[in-house]
Formats: structure tokens, C-alpha cells, sequence
């Protein structure tokens, strides 16, 4: 069973500033009597609002927005990297986030380990990723590179490593924030190869792109935001061409 | 898999998790190797050459035998050494760590784990020194040595819950590692480890409040051949209860807040 469900949801994002970064001026404050004045209150930024939908297998949802508008923070909270301030969120199934494929490498472990570490991250069992590290590895074409630290590869031999590691999983709900890629040229047949393998094993699919072309090849869904707030839901080709005469009215206006 | 806010039973996951974390623990001490030959044990030769100095310094000014003093502040140190860098690493754990924490849903406790298993492990290399110890003052500590065990047991879970709450208001208030170390270096020197309790006046409040003589009274004891206090057993049990109950609160209000602060 997969299925992603949102009631309501809301995210108020605390932005923490330097200054109210000291617990020792907040403890002295509170020891000389000193009012907390409303300015030294966090800040928050509304970054999604009343956001509600489901999913359920089979369905390709595409986010589409301005920078700011809420895509990434929404993939956030579908990941559990953020509770939501208000509503709910209930999924099920193995999620896998693909937000940022080239953090979270260990610079001093070599490629191998760097794959397991990343297995591990992912929830895979040991048995599950030694069983796929063969085929990893030899995906990668980086041969002895791999028992190298990944500090000293170029970032395009990063980027294939956890290309191929990433699209490895087996997901029942896949998070993307831009189609993953390796932008090697003579790699990229073999790269959309296995990446449309990979899209096709996941149940469920939320991708987040600026990108009409990945939203429409990919996605049979689609729901645009606006600072927060999903303004427009439907197919891909209606949501696109609202996108863009909203963009047209607003520089109009 | 069913996911659902709050995590409630992050815990067991945690544990669940074991592979991932003490994967993580272990390649950490693997590149410390691979950096140096010795690795790990620049700390250790390190903490040696500092006890040996301690040693003959403290021995001549308490004028007690080097060969009562250093075995004593030997194994108080290393001992000291577990807790205090253990406790030091974790107000900036997260921060550390943000890069796993802004991208990917990670439980916060396997973090921890990580970094009590790495301290763990360190620590076992610094039994080396005591077991220098045993060899050149000939000393064997037998069966009760054996009481070190649970004694190092209810240590580390002290640290663990002392360290879920240090390390989730270490990223919101950056400052608190700098509190930390002080308050550390503060309690080094009024923990009996380089001088005898007896120094003191029976009953002196400042071994009585302090939770780290009790630590290390746990572990100290029984590798030199005699029970730890019954007291040590008593208020490390409590001060474990207390602070679980701390951790328990604090990860359950805050520890979704991590996210946002790191």
C-alpha cells in the first residue's frame, strides 16, 4: 500500500536569526527582569497554506510554482523533514527523497562506503543493499575510483555515484525536487535509461520543477502554489497553461 | 511502514536502526586510521603522557605514592575523558549534521547514537592505558573488575539522556557549546580524579552534588579491585530517571524544530 494524504496543512517556518541565537543573552535577560521585547520574537514566514490532497498509487504529481512559492517546503514535509504547524499528513509506504542527491556524501569514505552509507540513510537493510552493490558499483563505470575517498572526485563523478545509488531504491513514494540527472553526455542515454526504471518501480511520484517539458512528460497530475497556497489543480497541460497566464497577468498588472 | 506525526516511537527505531548507526560509529574510527597510521590512539598516547605528568606532579604536592595516585587518576581520566568528550560534541551535533537533517527524514536519535558509539569506541582504545597500568604497578583487579560493566552501562545511558536534550538546544542556541565546555572544564577540576575524595572533609557537598564523581566512582571501582559505593549505583539511577525524563520532554516538543534551526 502506498498513499500520501494532507488535510489542511499548514507551515509557519521560524526563521532564527543570529541574535536570537544566544542562550546566554536569553538567560540574562530573564535574570535582570528584562522584558523580551516583541521584535526579539521569532519571525515567521507562512510557507505553506491550507494545503489539501491525496494520492494513491499510480499518481505522478507535479508542483508547479515560482522560486519561493512553496514546492520545496511541501516536498519537505511529504519527506517528514517538517511537521507541519497545523493539519495533517498521513503516507504510507517507503518514501525516497531525491531533494539534494550530491549532501549527505561522507567526503573521507570511499565510493563504496559512501553507497552503503546512503543505503543505510535510505532505511535499506544491509542484506538488501549488499545484494544491490554490485550492480551499483558497476553502473557507475568509476572502477578503482571506488575504493578511493569520494573527496577526491571531480563533482560530476559525485553526481554519478549518487545518481546511481539513489536510483537504485525501491520507493513506494518517490520526492523529487528537479529531475535528478548526471549531465554527463556520454552518459546520459544509459542515465535516463535507468531513471525512467527507477520512476516506473515508484508508486507514487511528487516532482517539483520549473521545467513545463518535466511536468508535462512526466506527471499526470499537477497543482500550481502560490506563496503557500495551491491555487490551481488539475492535469498537467491545464495547470501549466494557468501557470503561465497568471505569470502574463501579473507582469500585465 | 505507516508514518505518521509525532514520532512517538523514534526510539525503537533508533534501535531498530542499529545498522546505520553503528556502521556510521565504526567508519568514523576507520578514518581516523586512514588519516593516521595510529588513528585513534593520538588520543590515547595523548591522555597517557597527560596522566604520567599529572601523576608525578599531584603525587609529590599530595606527597602520596606514585603508585597509589596513578592508577587512580589513570583510569578517572579516561573515564572523564568519555563523558567529556561525549558531552562536548553534542550541542553542535545537529548543526554538524545538517546537511542529513535538511535533506532527508532522519531520525534524530540515530545521530546521537552515532556519536555515543564513536565516543564508546575511542574509549575502548583508551583501556589501553589501563591496562598499562596493570601491568607496570602489577596490579589485577579480579572478579569485581568485572562490575565495571554495568557500571559503564548506566554511565552511557546517562549520556544518553543527557545528550538529547544538550544536543536539540545546542541548534537553536548556538552558544551552548561554548557553556558546555566551560561548565566541563569547571567540573574536571572539582571531580575527584587527579586528587583523592579523602583530601576533602567527610561529606564535602561539592563531591556530594556532583553527578560526575558518581560516574566515574561506577567504573573506576571496580577496575581497581574494589565495589563502587552503593551511593554511585543509587544516584546515577536517579539522575538517569531525571534526565530521561528531561530528554523525553524536550524531544517530544522540540526535536521536530531541529529542521528549521540547523
Amino acid at each position: 500500500m502506498s498513499s500520501i494524504d494532507l488535510q489542511h496543512v499548514n507551515l509557519d517556518y521560524p526563521l532564527v536569526g543570529m541574535g536570537s541565537r544566544s542562550l546566554k543573552s536569553r538567560l540574562l535577560g530573564t535574570a535582570t527582569g528584562g522584558l523580551i521585547s516583541p521584535g526579539d520574537a521569532v519571525p515567521v514566514v507562512k510557507a505553506l497554506r491550507n494545503v489539501t490532497f491525496s494520492l494513491s498509487k499510480g499518481d505522478r504529481l507535479g508542483l508547479v510554482g515560482h522560486n519561493g512559492a512553496g514546492k520545496s517546503t511541501l516536498l519537505k514535509v511529504l519527506a517528514g523533514i517538517y511537521q507541519p504547524t497545523a493539519g495533517a499528513v498521513t503516507t504510507t509506504g517507503r518514501i525516497v527523497s531525491t531533494l539534494n542527491i550530491s549532501l549527505g556524501m561522507e567526503p573521507e569514505a570511499t565510493g563504496l562506503e559512501n553507497i552503503v552509507i546512503r543505503g543505510l540513510l535510505m532505511g535499506m537493510r544491509r542484506s538488501e543493499i549488499n545484494a544491490k552493490i554490485e550492480e551499483i558499483a558497476s553502473f557507475t563505470e568509476l572502477g578503482d575510483y571506488l575504493s578511493m575517498p569520494v573527496r577526491i572526485y571531480s563533482s560530476g563523478m559525485a553526481t554519478r555515484l549518487a545518481f546511481a545509488t539513489v536510483t537504485a531504491m525501491d520507493s513506494d513514494i518517490l520526492l523529487m525536487d528537479e529531475v535528478i540527472g548526471t549531465g554527463d553526455a556520454s552518459f546520459m542515454d544509459k542515465a535516463e535509461k535507468r531513471l525512467n526504471e527507477f520512476l516506473n518501480r515508484s508508486k507514487i511520484i511528487v516532482i517539483a520543477s520549473h521545467s513545463d517539458h518535466v511536468i508535462k512528460k512526466f506527471c499526470n497530475r499537477a497543482i500550481l502554489l502560490e506563496h503557500g497556497q495551491v491555487v490551481h489543480a488539475g492535469t498537467p497541460d491545464d495547470v501549466i497553461e494557468n501557470y503561465h497566464s497568471r505569470s502574463v497577468s501579473n507582469v500585465g498588472a | 511502514m505507516n508514518s505518521k506525526f509525532p514520532r512517538s516511537n523514534d526510539f525503537i527505531e533508533a534501535i531498530n536502526a542499529y545498522e546505520l548507526w553503528s556502521f556510521l560509529a565504526w567508519q568514523d574510527i576507520k578514518i581516523k586510521y586512514r588519516r593516521s597510521k595510529i588513528g585513534p590512539m593520538w588520543i590515547t598516547i595523548s591522555m597517557a603522557v597527560f596522566c604520567i605528568a599529572l601523576g608525578i606532579v599531584y603525587s609529590q604536592l599530595f606527597k602520596t605514592e606514585i603508585r597509589e595516585l596513578l592508577p587512580f587518576l589513570a583510569i578517572g581520566l579516561v573515564v572523564w575523558g568519555f563523558l567529556s568528550s561525549a558531552l562536548g560534541e553534542m550541542p553542535n551535533l545537529f548543526v554538524d549534521n545538517a546537511p542529513y537533517i535538511r535533506d532527508m527524514r532522519i531520525n534524530p536519535l540515530t545521530i546521537i547514537f552515532r556519536a555515543l558509539g564513536r565516543n564508546v569506541i575511542v574509549f575502548g582504545h583508551n583501556l589501553l592505558i589501563v591496562l598499562g597500568i596493570y601491568l607496570v604497578f602489577g596490579i589485577w583487579p579480579g572478579w569485581v573488575g568485572l562490575l565495571a560493566l554495568p557500571g559503564f552501562l548506566l554511565v552511557v545511558l546517562n549520556m544518553l539522556a543527557i545528550a538529547i536534550p544538550l544536543s536539540i538546544v545546542g541548534a537553536r542556541f548556538r552558544d551552548l557549546s561554548q557553556i558546555t565546555q566551560s561548565v566541563l572544564q569547571v567540573v574536571f577540576f572539582i571531580t575527584p580524579i587527579f586528587w583523592f575524595p579523602r583530601l576533602l572533609e567527610k561529606g564535602s557537598w561539592m563531591i556530594a552534588i556532583n553527578p560526575a564523581a558518581y560516574f566515574i566512582d561506577l567504573v573506576r571501582s571496580p577496575l581497581l579491585g574494589h565495589l563502587p559505593a552503593l551511593l554511585s549505583w543509587g544516584v546515577s539511577l536517579l539522575t538517569l530517571l531525571l534526565s530521561s525524563l528531561i530528554a523525553a520532554s524536550v524531544y517530544r516538543s522540540k526535536s521536530m524544530m531541529v529542521a528549521f534551526w540547523v
